[in-house]
C-alpha cells in the first residue's frame, strides 16, 4: 500500500452563494521515499491539494488515506496529532517564532508531541547539525539570512521524524543560489528515504525532481506525469546567455 | 504542550512587551490596591473602633440617661427626684440580673499641688466603677466601700496625673502624697494603670505619641471638657476618682444657690451579668428605676449593644461599597486584559497558524492565551499587593492619629485571587478565537 492514497477527492468552497470546486476529483497515490512536486498556476488547486495532504483541511468527499490512516474525516483534533507525528512543513516565508531562538524553534514540535525536554534538546541538535547550522543554535531568525531561516524551517519539519516533508514554494523568498542549496538539502533528504512533495509554480524546479504532478483547474493533468531519473543533475546547466564555464 | 511552557511563552511574551504589559496590568494593580487597602482600612477602623468600646467596658455595660419624660408626664416631670443614690440602692436590691452598679458624680476641678495646678474632670465613684469602667490598679489600692461609708478624703488617680503634677520625677508613684481638689486636701491611695489602644502603642514605639499628646494637653488646657470626652484612653490615664459621698459631701451640699444639695448623679452605668438575658435585664432595670421615679419615663438606655451593632453594620457597608468599587475597578481591569489579548493575538495570527500546523491542537493554543492573561493577572496581582503596602504606609505616614490599616491574611487571599481570577477569566474570550482560527487561514495572513 502506497504512504499517501487519494481517491476521487473534492473540494468545494461555498463563497457568496457560489460552489467553488478547488478540488474536482482528485485520484493519486505517493509512495514512501518519493521526491516529487506539485506544479501548476495559481487557482489550480495545488494549495488546496498540499492543505489535504497536509491534514490542514478535511476534503467534502473523497477519500484521504495517509501511512494507513483514513483522515477524510478526521476530527481537528486527529488532524493535529497527524501534522505532529507524520508531517513536517516549510514554508516559502519561513514561519519561525521570531521571539525563540533556533534551538527553541525547532524543538517546538516536539513541545506539542509531549517529548520531554532533554530527549528534545538532543533531537533537536541533531536536526539543526543535519541543516548544518550548529554555529547558530542560539540565534533568533531576525539574526540569520534567508537561506538560514529556511535550513532551520527544514529542522524543524524533519525534528518529529514526518512520513512526508511538505515544502510550499521553499525557495520563493530566496535568491537562485541559495535556493539550490535548500533544494540539495530536500534530495538529501529525500536520498535518505523521506517522502518530500514540493508545491511549486517555477517549473525549472519542478523539472529536476524525479517526479511531477501538475495541477490543472482542480484536476490533475493527464500525460505530464514526468519520471525522471533520480539521479539526474540537480544543479542546472548553465544559462545560454552566460558562458557556459562554471 | 504543558503548563510551564505555556507559562514560559506567557512570561516571554510579557518580557517582550514590557511597557504594554504594564498597562494592561494597570487596571489589575489599582484594582487589588484599592480592594486590599479597603479591606486594611475598614480592619483597621473596626478594630480601633472595638478596641475603644472594650475599653470603655464592653458590650455588657449599659447606662441610664436622663431624657425628657413624654407628653403625659410632662406636668408631672417635677415628681421624679432623676438619677439619684435611691436608684442605685434599688437597683442593687431589686434587680438580680444587674451585675453592677456604678453611680458617678462629676465635677470640672483644680487638682493642686503645692504651686502646680491642673484641671481635671473629677468624679466621685464607688468601688465598682473600676470594673464597669474597665480600669486596672497600678499602685496601691482602689475607692473601696469602707471610703464611700465613711466619706474618706481618699484620691486614686489616673497614670498621666502624677507625670503632670510631679513634672520633676518621671515615674514617681506619689501614694500617700496629699492633692488638693478644689482646694481640699484628698491623699492618694492608689493609682491606676496606663491605659492605651494598640495603634496608640504602635504610634508610641514610632515616637509620634509624645509630640501629640503636648499637642492635645495644649488644646485641653483651652477646651476642656468636650475635647476630653472624646477620647476614652486620655479620660481613662487623667482620671481622679473620689467616694462619691464625699464628692457630695465636699462639693455638692452647697452648691446650688439655695442652698438644697443636688444630688443627682452624672452618670448612672451598670453591668449585665448574663448578654444572654440583656433584654429582660434592661426590662428589669426599667421596672425598677419607675418606682423610684414614681412613674415618671425621664430615663433612657444608652447601650452598647447598639454602638457594637452599628461598628459592625458600618463596616459591613463600608466593605461592601469599597468591594464594590474595587471589583469594578478590576473588572475594567479584566476589560483591559481581555483588550490587549484580542489586539496580541491578532498580531500573531500567523504564528498560531504556525503552531497549529506543526501539531498545536485547538485546546493547546487555548491554554497558551489563557495561561498567558492568567500571568498578566498574576504579576498584576503581585504588584498590586505591592502597592497596596505603599499605599497603606504612607497613609499611616501621612495620619498616624488614625486607625492604621490592617492586614489579614484573608484579604491577601481574596483580593489575590481576585485578580488572578480575573487574568484567567478575561482570556477565555481571546483564547477561545485564538484557537477557533482557521490554520490554513491563519498561515495565509498577513
Amino acid at each position: 500500500m502506497a504512504l499517501v492514497e487519494l481517491h476521487d477527492i473534492r473540494k468545494t468552497y461555498h463563497i457568496g452563494g457560489q460552489e467553488i470546486a478547488a478540488l474536482d476529483g482528485v485520484t493519486l497515490s505517493i509512495e514512501a521515499g518519493e521526491f516529487l512536486a506539485i506544479i501548476g498556476p495559481s487557482g489550480s488547486g495545488k494549495s488546496t491539494l498540499m492543505h489535504l495532504l497536509g491534514c490542514l483541511d478535511t476534503p467534502t468527499s473523497g477519500s484521504l488515506i495517509i501511512d494507513g490512516i483514513d483522515v477524510s474525516r478526521a476530527s481537528s483534533n486527529e488532524l493535529a496529532a497527524m501534522r505532529n507525528a507524520k508531517i513536517g512543513f516549510v514554508f516559502q516565508s519561513f514561519n519561525l517564532l521570531p521571539k525563540f531562538d533556533v534551538l527553541r524553534n525547532v524543538e517546538l514540535p516536539m513541545v506539542y508531541a509531549g517529548v520531554p525536554g532533554r530527549v528534545r534538546r538532543e533531537r533537536a541538535l541533531a536536526a539543526i547539525e543535519r541543516v548544518g547550522l550548529m554555529h547558530r543554535v542560539h540565534n533568533t531568525p531576525l539574526q540569520l539570512s534567508g537561506g538560514q531561516c529556511q535550513r532551520v524551517a527544514i529542522a524543524r519539519a524533519i525534528v518529529n521524524n514526518p512520513k512526508i516533508v511538505f515544502a510550499d514554494e521553499p525557495t520563493g523568498n530566496l535568491d537562485s543560489h541559495t535556493g539550490e542549496a535548500i533544494l540539495t538539502l530536500f534530495r538529501e533528504l529525500a536520498e535518505s528515504g523521506r517522502t518530500v512533495v514540493i508545491v511549486t509554480h517555477d517549473n525549472t524546479i519542478a523539472a529536476r525532481l524525479p517526479r511531477r504532478i501538475e495541477m490543472r483547474d482542480g484536476r490533475i493533468r493527464v500525460g505530464v506525469e514526468a519520471q525522471v531519473s533520480a539521479t539526474a543533475p540537480l544543479l542546472p546547466t548553465a544559462h545560454p546567455g552566460k558562458g557556459a564555464n562554471a | 504542550m504543558n503548563f510551564w511552557f505555556g507559562l514560559l511563552i506567557g512570561l516571554k511574551e510579557i518580557a517582550a512587551h514590557k511597557f504594554r504589559s504594564f498597562l494592561t496590568m494597570l487596571g489589575i494593580i489599582l484594582g487589588v490596591s484599592s480592594l486590599m487597602a479597603m479591606f486594611a482600612l475598614t480592619e483597621g477602623t473596626a478594630r480601633g473602633m472595638r478596641e475603644t468600646l472594650a475599653a470603655s467596658g464592653g458590650v455588657e455595660r449599659a447606662e441610664i440617661n436622663n431624657k425628657d419624660p413624654s407628653e403625659e408626664f410632662q406636668d408631672l416631670a417635677f415628681l421624679s427626684p432623676g438619677r439619684t443614690m435611691n436608684d442605685v440602692e434599688a437597683l442593687r436590691k431589686g434587680a438580680p440580673l444587674v451585675e453592677l452598679v456604678s453611680p458617678e458624680m462629676n465635677m470640672g476641678a483644680a487638682i493642686s499641688r503645692s504651686n502646680k495646678t491642673i484641671r481635671l474632670l473629677a468624679t466621685g465613684a464607688c468601688p465598682e466603677y473600676r470594673e464597669v469602667g474597665q480600669f486596672e490598679i497600678a499602685a496601691g489600692r482602689m475607692i473601696s466601700q469602707t471610703d464611700v461609708d465613711r466619706v474618706t478624703r481618699a484620691v486614686v488617680i489616673g497614670a498621666d496625673v502624677a507625670g503632670e503634677l510631679w513634672p520633676e520625677t518621671p515615674g514617681y508613684v506619689p501614694l500617700g502624697e496629699v492633692i488638693r481638689i478644689n482646694g481640699i486636701p484628698y491623699r492618694v491611695v492608689g493609682t491606676l494603670a496606663f491605659s492605651e489602644s494598640d495603634s496608640a502603642k504602635r504610634k508610641q514605639a514610632a515616637g509620634v505619641f509624645a509630640a501629640q499628646n503636648e499637642r492635645r494637653a495644649r488644646r485641653m488646657g483651652k477646651t476642656k471638657k468636650k475635647a476630653v470626652n472624646h477620647d476614652t484612653f486620655w479620660q481613662k490615664n487623667h482620671a481622679i476618682l473620689i467616694p462619691i459621698s464625699t464628692m457630695f459631701n465636699d462639693f455638692r451640699t452647697a452648691s446650688n444657690a439655695d442652698g438644697i444639695p443636688n444630688r443627682n448623679l452624672d452618670r448612672l452605668s451598670f453591668r449585665v451579668g448574663d448578654l444572654a438575658l440583656f433584654e429582660e435585664t434592661i426590662n428589669q432595670v426599667r421596672a425598677v428605676l419607675e418606682r423610684t421615679h414614681r412613674g415618671i419615663d425621664d430615663f433612657g438606655f444608652d447601650t452598647r449593644e447598639e454602638w457594637f451593632d452599628n461598628i459592625e453594620s458600618s463596616v459591613r457597608a463600608t466593605r461592601t461599597s469599597g468591594s464594590l468599587i474595587a471589583g469594578i475597578s478590576l473588572l475594567v481591569g479584566g476589560i483591559g486584559i481581555t483588550n490587549i489579548m484580542l489586539a496580541s493575538i491578532t498580531e500573531r495570527i500567523r504564528e498560531i497558524g504556525v503552531r497549529r500546523a506543526i501539531g498545536a491542537r485547538q485546546r493547546d493554543i487555548f491554554v497558551q492565551i489563557v495561561v498567558e492573561s492568567g500571568v498578566i493577572g498574576f504579576i498584576g496581582g503581585i504588584l498590586g499587593l505591592l502597592a497596596a503596602a505603599g499605599f497603606m504606609q504612607l497613609l499611616i505616614l501621612l495620619s498616624p492619629a488614625e486607625n492604621a490599616p490592617v492586614v489579614t491574611f484573608s484579604a491577601v487571599a481574596i483580593s489575590f485571587s481576585f485578580a488572578l481570577g480575573i487574568g484567567v477569566l478575561s482570556g477565555l474570550y481571546p483564547a477561545w478565537k485564538a484557537s477557533s482560527l482557521d490554520p490554513i487561514e491563519a498561515l495565509r495572513y498577513g
